[in-house]
């Protein structure tokens, strides 16, 4: 029978009542109720019913239908008794629904639990329509569609059930004998059962709903807990690496806690950071403190502070330069975390600098170079010393414009007002000759060349070489070559020599390599051979190798700090030869067979040959390591570079070793991963920065055998690369670090 | 070393090379004498003028960027001596410029490092054949 019933419920609802049906009034005997002699109410069992609907509630709400079935059964002692309720799912009670489910039926029509019929083919669909208790007496007289429900219902007591003051449906208690007569006692306990059945079945849906609930809130913090520990993961590896110095303080200034690299920067041990001795109030300079405070204003304003450079005190009292960054907890009130990065090197590189600056003065002197600096928004001119001997004017004079017009050839006046009035509105570089006519009528001609630079505050500046070429001023090769002297001298005083200068620190263990190779190939070529010398300098080579590598990881320290970009004319196969030779020694180590083609027919690029090189660096190193447990066969590396279609080329470093999982494939180039120890995973995000910054692309595609090929194509003349943009920094593109 | 004196004395001709990395220093002598010649290394130009050196120098391997003097300015103070000791400068500073500028000023070679040893043995010969 319940299949049968089920499956009607497209039978539209006008026909739902057949004309040959009974009238409602014939078959109702509600009335009769209070005319027919009651039972005494039974208060003691309706309590106990009570209590185990109550009970039932409590153990497993889901049964709380069935349990009203039995107690309606117990206490009216009916034959069959159970719910009928509207819904829309045929699992849930829904106050539009368009027909009714019996989620619960004890007794003789048991059989028939989980049916239902359509909303207007039963007796029920009556009690909702008068939203009051009906007694029916066969009711399948006026509904043919029950006349098949076996046994038939001699008697059928129906109350309404209410869900949130809705009516949702019936309880209902059949007789299918007249063993017994439904009587008034009976619909008043079937209506309180009713009430409290509602009330239990509300409060059950809350439970339901309020499990879903905390379930939603649970996964919501579950996830939020999996995202914190991957953010400690990788907080943890930053602080693990030591590459920069961590450290947890809080506003009244001590140090809470501090990784390796910061304690090593000064120089202090675990145990005084245990004992608190270390605080970073004391660890700064006086000097410094003001600045301190600026920055304590704005993490008490807004939580973070910019990153700025400042000086701490070492515990022997010496200084260490350093760039400061940090943050306050979320929330934490007084705690923050800073990262703290050494610049020693940095500051070096720069005194470096400066002392190339004073042996170029030496240089001016002697020849007769003389040199200026003029700040074009507030007309401050410095000169050097040679040039006031060039003009013949007492040292250390003050320096105006009008000082200078006085001696200016007035034949050149013109030319040279023109030249101050192009020079103040363009900030282009510029070169030019003038004459000065000296109070003795002698002429002295000047050759000057300019470069505009941004000063510190942004304000427009030029930087002059000048020299003094009256001697040679008719002699054009004369001219020419001073000019490229003056080219030169006016680029080294331009700053940017960063670059070089990392260069030169990595050619001069390179160097040493090389000539220990050569020299330890020599004493084992002569006869007899020279071992004990070929041995030290083959020490000797690996050592400078060890020296190399060092730098380069310096470099890449230094790298993340560098955001200028020099292009220049690249020859790739010789920035390749360089990173080879660099890397070769570090790979037979690793016993790794390096292999290269390099195309002959390669253009040459404009691009940052320092960076590029990084890139290729890194490309062998991963190689490398992805080889470094491959046992079974040969750890074989090809570097290869070609044209690619008419104006790009191609660099690609394919490896015999572990490689990657197809899905993987983008992954890789995520900042901060990394599968390896003590790798920081930031190999190949860099590099594809670099790539991106010269217009090109960088990828890894899998081998047909076993390993990997990344490879990068960039175009020869990248449209719109200019000195200084790309904002190349690889914390950038890790938000996780900050 | 003093062997290696010694047998400049006997008529081996004597190189010196100026430098302020270690490692060169350390280095570039010993192949210099697996090519034969007699050599001997010093950290400063300072130190080269006042050594015993200066005089029975045949050819200085010289540094360009050192503390103090400069490769440069050692060569100009030898040319204000008077002393035409033919010099093959060093550099590991890449810059056309200046390889310009010395070879201009009469220097015998020029050598980035690194360089090779045939490239080291070509230009030490030039400049031996040129003094
Ligand atoms: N040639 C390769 N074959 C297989 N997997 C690779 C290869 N190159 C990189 N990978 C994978 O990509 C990850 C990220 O590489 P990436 O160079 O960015 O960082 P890293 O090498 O782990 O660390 P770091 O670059 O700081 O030394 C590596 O850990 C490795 O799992
Ligand atoms: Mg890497």
């Amino acid at each position: 029978m319940t299949e049968h019933l089920d499956t009607r419920d497209d039978v539209p609802l006008e026909t739902s009542i057949p004309e040959a049906g009974a009238p409602l009034d014939s078959i109702l005997r509600t009335e009769e109720l209070q005319r027919r002699p009651s039972r005494p109410p039974a208060h003691e069992k309706e309590n106990e019913a009570l209590v185990r609907l109550t009970s039932a509630l409590a153990d497993s709400p889901n049964t709380i239908f069935q349990t009203l079935a039995e107690i309606i059964h117990d206490i009216t002692q009916c034959d069959s008794a159970g719910l009928s309720l509207l819904t829309k799912d045929g699992k849930t009670p829904h106050v539009d629904g368009r027909r009714f489910y019996w989620p619960a039926i004890y007794g003789m029509w048991n059989p028939h639990v989980g049916g239902g019929t359509p909303r207007n083919f039963g007796p029920c669909g009556d009690v909702l329509d008068q939203n009051r208790t009906l007694l029916f007496t066969h009711f399948e007289r006026r509904y043919p569609y029950l006349m098949p429900v076996s046994p038939a219902a001699e008697e059928c007591l129906l109350v309404p059930f209410y869900v949130h003051g809705r009516a949702v449906g019936t309880i209902w208690a059949i007789m299918h004998s007249d063993r017994r007569k439904f009587d008034a006692e009976d619909e008043r306990i079937m209506a309180s059962l009713g009430k409290f059945a509602s009330s239990a079945y509300q409060a059950w849906m809350r439970i339901e709903d309020l499990k879903v609930q905390v379930a939603e809130r649970e996964k919501a913090e579950a996830e939020v807990r999996q995202l914190a520990s991957g953010l400690e993961a990788k907080m943890r590896r930053l602080v693990e690496a030591n590459v920069v110095g961590i450290v947890m303080f809080n506003l009244d200034g001590a140090v809470i806690s501090a990784n390796e690299a910061f304690l090593h920067m000064v120089q202090y041990s675990r145990e005084d950071l245990a004992s608190g001795r270390v605080r970073w109030r004391d660890l700064t300079p006086p000097e410094w403190r003001d600045r301190d405070e600026r920055a304590i204003a704005d993490l008490k304003t807004t939580g973070v502070f910019r990153p700025f450079e400042k000086e701490y005190h070492r515990k022997d009292g010496s200084r260490v330069p350093v760039l400061l960054g940090g943050a306050l907890f979320e929330g934490g009130g007084n705690d923050g975390v800073a990262f703290v990065l050494d610049l020693s090197e940095q500051k070096r590189a720069e005194r470096a600098l400066r002392r190339s600056e004073a042996i170029l003065a030496e240089g001016q002197r002697l020849g007769q170079m003389g040199s200026f600096c003029w700040r074009v928004a507030t007309d401050e001119i410095t000169w050097s010393e040679q040039l006031y001997c060039i003009y013949e004017l007492e040292i250390g004079a003050p320096v105006t414009l009008s000082l200078v017009r006085t001696r200016v050839h007035p034949e050149d006046m013109t030319l040279y007002e023109k030249m101050l009035e192009q020079a103040r509105g363009g900030g282009d570089d510029f070169e030019w000759q003038y004459r000065l006519l000296m109070p003795d009528r002698s002429i002295k001609y000047l050759h000057a060349v300019a470069r505009a630079i941004r000063g510190q505050d942004g304000q427009l500046e030029y930087i002059a070489a000048v020299q003094d070429v009256t001697e040679r001023h008719l002699s054009e090769e004369a001219f020419n070559k001073a000019r490229s002297e003056l080219a030169h001298v006016a680029r080294v005083m331009s700053l940017g020599t960063l670059t070089a200068s990392m260069a030169h620190e990595l050619n001069q263990p390179l160097s040493g390599i090389v000539t220990n190779a050569s020299t330890c190939l020599r004493m084992l070529a002569t006869d007899p051979p020279n071992v004990d010398g070929a041995r030290e300098t083959a020490r000797r080579t690996i050592r400078d190798g060890n020296r190399a590598s060092d730098v380069v990881t310096r470099l890449r320290t230094l790298y993340s700090k560098k955001k200028d970009f020099s292009p220049e004319s690249i020859d790739l196969n010789d920035a390749v030869r360089e990173v080879l030779a660099l890397s070769l020694s570090d790979l037979q180590r690793h016993r790794v067979a390096l292999r290269h083609e390099l195309g002959e027919d390669l253009p040459p690029i404009t691009g940052d040959r320092v960076q590029l090189q990084q890139v290729v660096l890194n490309l062998l190193r991963n190689g490398s390591d992805a080889m470094n447990k491959i046992d079974d066969r040969p750890r074989e590396l090809l570097i290869r570079t070609e044209r690619y279609e008419e104006d790009h080329v191609r660099l690609s470093v394919k490896d015999a070793g572990v490689g990657f999982e197809p899905q993987a494939a983008d992954k890789l180039f995520e900042a901060f991963y990394t599968t390896k120890p003590d790798g920081m995973g930031i190999g190949l995000s860099v590099s594809r920065s670099i790539i991106e910054a010269h217009r090109g692309r960088l990828w890894a595609t899998a081998n047909d055998g076993p390993g990997a090929t990344f490879s990068f194509v960039i175009p020869c003349r990248p449209e719109g690369l200019a000195d200084g943009e790309t904002g190349i920094d690889p914390m950038d593109k890790a938000p996780e670090a900050a | 070393m003093e062997r290696f004196q010694e047998r400049g004395a006997a008529g081996r001709p004597l190189l010196s090379v100026v430098d302020d990395d270690e490692s060169v220093r350390e280095s570039l002598p010993d192949l210099l004498r697996e090519f034969g010649f007699a050599a001997r290394a010093f950290s400063s130009a300072e130190e080269f003028l006042s050594s015993d050196c200066v005089d029975g120098t045949r050819c200085l391997i010289l540094d360009i960027a050192m503390p103090g003097m400069s490769g440069l300015d050692l060569h100009q103070e030898l040319k204000r001596r008077s002393q035409k000791i033919p010099i093959v400068f060093v550099t590991a500073l890449r810059d056309e410029a200046i390889r310009a500028r010395v070879l201009q000023q009469g220097a015998a070679g020029f050598l980035l490092k690194p360089f090779s040893d045939i490239d080291l043995l070509a230009a030490v010969k030039t400049a031996l054949r040129a003094d």
